[in-house]
């Protein structure tokens, strides 16, 4: 019965509760908004790097982590044929490419910077990435040439180039010497993540070759189907891997992709944190109110016997009880406008530049993360639970005589 | 003779402030069961403060009150809450019911404090409705009585918990003659076919004529009792 006095308390005061159950709706409707906007952000910038640049996971040479010198190549041309054989076996794996990572300096007319030098399979690389869809000018090693080089947007600039400039590359062999080759811009192209642009140029392996004398393979980029679980699909990869050789989750490859992840999981438990403070103070102005108003009543059950304990029993099962009401409202209607916003998506065009910066597209889709209403439920039951102890505290102070007399 | 409910003993309750008052000053008094007491007085003589006293609402400056026997001056508070339940039947002037509770509820709600069962406090609380006239409206919520049928409920409670006695402070201030009359005939049947111990602290003249015993109060001392 204390349940059914707490649950007819509450809507004795209509507009009241229905102020305090609203407010409580649309804190947890905002913040199911927010968290759904940051995974559908987060989720697009790891899905575009992802896509354009990284793979799900990359193979290398032990030492290549360490340090990425030019000798530390997977394997042998032939080797690596078997072990990307071996890779495409597992079922989780839609494709490998092979490439030459080199470190080295690019020298335009103006100006130099140290740079990370691609050397790419074309033909696999259109395969297993996205890159060749990001050209702004140029194409993506297209049409046949010598020492063409595709580079980023943001670096040619810098460096006062423009499509058909020369350039100077210089880097190390496999035996340390520094090698120089002159190569010419035959593609511009801007990825949604301006780092990465600033730092990658992508060349065809055979022009390396040339200088180099053999092909070296310096990195296995691997694609999974699908996105999930990558950390233990990496593991399952390493698994298989020869002596020697390192296996990296992308977010191990891009860590600053896995510090969003992490970040925006402790940014919004704050943000939930601070809708629940609001909630707080609400619920408990609303309890004080409602404690004032029936002191009379609260008097006589202490007068008649309701000890302590019943007492602030009555007033907890109350306040929980708004939470309960505004809590699936809330939960409900989240859900909902995140659903229906999945469809649509969220249309930022007028803060595109700024998006790109941070590895973003215009359009955002916000995605459901069903252990974020978990969250969401026990931080409401906290927050009424703590609530109620004031209004509570309040009551049981009363002095049942002067109660009564409405004193 | 019947045994004794009530013990009090050099009763005296001070409030203290720039003078002290003394609302009660030296009362000592036995009432024992089946009595219909009504304790008399102007306003501000004492006699609520004594009967507050005597329901273990409001502590002693000095003497001991034994109910049943049992001194409840030395009770502490949670324990003084348990013995209310379980010993005293309130009524007040203001009937003082759960507005969200139906009649029935709220006569069944002290049972419930008691952790009686449920038939038990059903059963019970339609028996004491139907005994104070009640029948049929065991589903009318406060809002819904009259006056004199919402201190007819109040009745209803306060003998839901087969209390030692009754006290009521002022229980017909607030009705017209008609409900006065017939809550007096309840209280007094009561008393006479249960042999309920009923404690009235009253100025109406209408109690007084049926109470069989009268203690006059005044000054926070016993002017006459008969």
């Amino acid at each position: 019965m204390i349940f059914k006095v707490a649950w007819r308390n509450i809507w004795r005061a209509k507009v009241r509760s229905f102020i305090v159950i609203g407010s409580i709706a649309v804190g947890i409707w905002a913040g199911l908004l927010i968290i759904g906007f940051s995974f559908g952000m987060n989720n697009e910038r790891t899905a575009s790097a992802i896509g354009t640049t990284t793979g799900h996971a990359q193979i290398h040479h032990e030492g290549f982590d360490a340090e990425p010198l030019s000798n530390a190549v997977v394997a042998d041309s032939s080797a690596v044929v078997a072990l990307r054989k071996t890779v495409e076996a597992l079922s989780f794996v839609s494709g490998t490419a092979q490439r030459t990572v080199l470190g080295g300096m690019i020298n335009s007319t103006k100006s130099a910077r140290a740079v990370r030098i691609m050397g790419i399979w074309p033909e696999e690389e259109r395969l297993q990435t996205t890159l060749a869809d990001y050209m702004v000018e140029g194409d993506f090693f297209g049409a046949t040439g010598r020492n063409r080089l595709v580079i980023g947007e943001k670096l040619a600039r810098r460096l006062g180039l423009k499509l058909r400039s020369k350039v100077v590359l210089t880097f190390q062999d496999s035996e340390g010497n520094l090698n120089r080759a002159s190569f010419r811009i035959s593609g511009i192209y801007k990825t949604l993540n301006a780092t990465w642009d600033e730092f990658h140029i992508y060349v065809h392996h055979e022009d390396l070759e040339k200088t180099l004398g053999a092909p070296l393979v310096h990195e296995v980029l691997v694609r999974f189907e699908e996105t999930v679980d990558t950390d233990e699909k990496a593991g399952a990869l390493a698994a298989v891997m020869p002596v020697g050789l390192a296996v990296k989750s992308w977010k191990q490859v891009r860590p600053e992709l896995g510090f969003a992840d992490d970040m925006m999981a402790i940014m919004l438990v704050l943000v939930l944190g601070i809708i629940m403070m609001a909630l707080l103070f609400g619920i408990i102005n609303n309890m004080l109110m409602a404690i004032l108003e029936r002191r009379r009543e609260l008097g006589m059950l202490m007068a008649v016997g309701m000890n302590k304990r019943k007492l602030f029993l009555m007033i907890l099962v109350e306040t929980l009880m708004l939470g309960f009401v505004g809590g699936p409202i809330g939960i409900l209607l989240g859900d909902l406008s995140t659903r229906a916003m999945m469809r649509i998506g969220i249309d930022l065009s007028s803060k595109q530049d700024g998006l790109a910066e941070l590895g973003v597209q215009s359009i955002i889709y916000p995605e459901i993360v069903p252990s974020y209403y978990l969250i969401i439920a026990v931080m409401v039951i906290t927050t009424a639970l703590i609530a109620s102890i004031l209004p509570a505290i309040k009551a049981l102070k009363l002095n049942p005589v002067e109660a009564i007399r409405g004193h | 003779m019947s045994k004794p409910v009530i013990e009090v003993k050099n009763l005296e309750k001070v409030y203290e402030g720039a003078v002290p008052v003394h609302a009660v000053n030296g009362i000592s008094l036995t009432i024992t069961q089946g009595e219909f007491t009504a304790l008399k007085g102007p306003s501000g003589c004492g006699k609520t403060t004594l009967l507050n006293m005597l329901g273990g609402l409001d502590q002693p400056t000095a003497g001991s009150i034994a109910i049943g026997g049992a001194d409840i001056t030395t009770l502490s508070e949670n324990a003084l809450i348990d013995f209310r339940l379980r010993n005293i039947g309130f009524v007040f002037q203001a009937y003082n019911l759960i507005p969200v509770l139906s009649a029935q509820e709220n006569v069944s709600f002290i049972m419930l404090l008691q952790d009686r069962p449920k038939e038990e406090r059903e059963a019970r609380a339609q028996q004491l409705l139907e005994a104070v006239g009640l029948k049929g409206k065991e589903d009318k919520r406060p809002g819904q009585l009259s006056g004199g049928q919402q201190q007819r409920v109040a009745v209803a409670r306060a003998l839901a918990s087969k209390p030692q006695f009754v006290l009521a402070d002022e229980p017909t201030a607030n009705l017209d003659s008609q409900s006065t009359a017939n809550l007096l005939d309840i209280m007094e049947r009561l008393n006479k076919e249960e042999g309920m111990t009923f404690v009235f602290a009253t100025h109406d003249d209408r109690v007084i004529k049926k109470a069989r015993r009268i203690i006059s109060i005044e000054d926070g001392k016993v002017l006459s009792d008969d």
